[in-house]
């Protein structure tokens, strides 16, 4: 165990923690101790989508994919009758279909491989110490702001209404319907694998740790990807409960931005985007009143904890990194930003709460980020960057 | 084993990512709420039960 970072995480979230329970409301508290959680399970669970994604295409193995499909599937079946049941204040991930969505999740996909993570693995990642990470984050946040300023344009190509399962077909259908889906996803990953090796490896459906007691692993991982999933399923489960709508990371990074911009004197209500109604109040508020925000301070120092309890705090930045590979954290980040602004979210706010609130751009988001990824695995051996 | 990091740059980065926090905090509307200026308009006092998901997406009331 590392003691000076692990101290240094506990300080953080105390400080932190303090600060928003002074200041804001409980809410926002119990919200911040949720995103520590998450943070937690995404680095002990090392749950990345990208190389889940990545591994399927390049290694024919499909245990990450299946993994992340058995998430959305059990989160569906605990949020969307939640959605479902009419109580006031609870809004899932709904989002409109068309252009923007498209080009966002292709270009977010693409972003993903060269980026070395998505929304979710950017940010666990920079909570670990990954310094090339931190680069990514950089001009994820600037790729964001930029997507923020062009998403009105966008957003006037041709689109269809958002598409809710629930108001559709009601909350057993919304959950069949996602079930099918993901049912459907699951035997193509199981067809590539197996055409492959012939057979599955099957690490997903791990109870116990490879090695080590259940304690050893609880506290310093790995943990096996169950153990992940249900963390982050009843993570986002208890924030849509929480905090009114289900679990997002990005738009904290189109805040973060443009308050950056706003503070050296940019006037950012020259941006239609920046005058609509949630991101003005953003924008005009404390970052510790939004929930992203918040969610996002606990993720990185849950993460931070976790790598400090496996003694791999900064481990990833060992290796010193190559020109091409900053490129590809340049570039990646600045197409993760703009993809995930103009996609309405990136693999959490818009593919697993997206597809846990039941709503049809999910799917879309989905097999559009999958075909902007496969450009990315094909562009990385010019990156320098292993597949 | 040698750590991969140098313990003053963490704290460093830490601590400025604090008075960031603070700063922002500080020149907002719910700091002012709560040193008493009542008439402050802060995201909580804001916030109902017609309040969009922060998915980006417009709020069907804010674009025809």
């Amino acid at each position: 165990m590392d003691r000076f970072v692990v101290s240094l995480a506990l300080i953080g979230m105390v400080v932190l923690g303090g600060l928003v329970w002074l200041e804001t409301a409980p809410f926002l508290v119990v919200l911040f101790a949720i995103g520590i959680a998450l943070g937690v399970a995404l680095y002990h669970g090392a749950f990345g989508f990208t190389a889940g994604w990545r591994n399927l295409v390049t290694k024919r193995r499909g245990a990450g994919m299946r993994a992340q499909l058995m998430l959305f599937a059990l989160t569906s079946a605990l949020m969307i009758p939640l959605l479902g049941s009419g109580q006031p204040g609870l809004v899932g991930a709904v989002a409109p279909i068309g252009t923007s969505l498209i080009v966002g999740s292709f270009v977010f996909g693409l972003g993903m491989q060269l980026g070395g993570g998505c929304g979710s693995g950017t940010l666990f990642t920079v909570g670990a110490g990954n310094l090339r990470m931190l680069v990514t984050l950089a001009f994820f946040i600037i790729g964001a702001v930029v997507g923020s300023i062009h998403l009105p344009w966008w957003l006037d190509l041709p689109s269809l209404d958002p598409v809710s399962l629930i108001d559709s077909v009601g909350v057993p259908g919304a959950i069949a319907v996602q079930w099918v889906g993901l049912g459907l996803v699951a035997l193509w990953v199981n067809r590539v694998e197996r055409r492959a090796h012939g057979e599955l490896e099957r690490s997903e459906l791990r109870l116990r740790p490879v090695e080590g007691s259940a304690f050893k692993a609880l506290v310093q991982g790995r943990w096996p990807f169950v153990w992940a999933i249900l963390v982050l399923a009843v993570g986002n489960t208890l924030t849509l409960l929480v905090g009114g709508a289900p679990w997002g990371i990005t738009f904290a990074f189109n805040l973060w931005g443009a308050k950056a911009l706003q503070a050296i004197g940019v006037d950012m209500s020259q941006f239609e985007f920046w005058t609509w109604d949630y991101p003005a109040m953003a924008l005009a508020d404390s970052v510790l009143v939004n929930i992203t925000s918040v969610m996002n301070f606990g993720l990185l120092l849950g993460a931070m904890l976790a790598a400090g309890l496996a003694n791999r705090f900064n481990e990833a930045s060992r290796k010193k990194v190559e020109g091409r590979q900053f490129l590809a954290a340049v570039v990646g980040g600045l197409l993760l930003g703009y993809g995930a602004r103009l996609g309405f979210g990136c693999n959490i706010g818009a593919l697993f709460s997206g597809l846990a609130s039941g709503s049809l751009h999910a799917w879309v988001w989905f097999a559009c980020a999958f075909v902007g990824s496969l450009v990315g695995i094909r562009l990385r051996p010019w990156f320098r960057l292993p597949n | 084993m040698q750590a991969a990091y140098r313990r003053s740059r963490i704290i460093a980065m830490l601590l400025a990512i604090l008075v960031l926090i603070l700063a922002d905090h500080l020149s907002s509307p719910t700091f002012a709420f709560n040193m008493g200026d009542g008439h402050a308009r802060t995201s909580l006092n804001q916030r109902d039960a017609n309040a969009c998901a922060p998915c980006g997406a417009p709020c069907p009331s804010t674009r025809e």
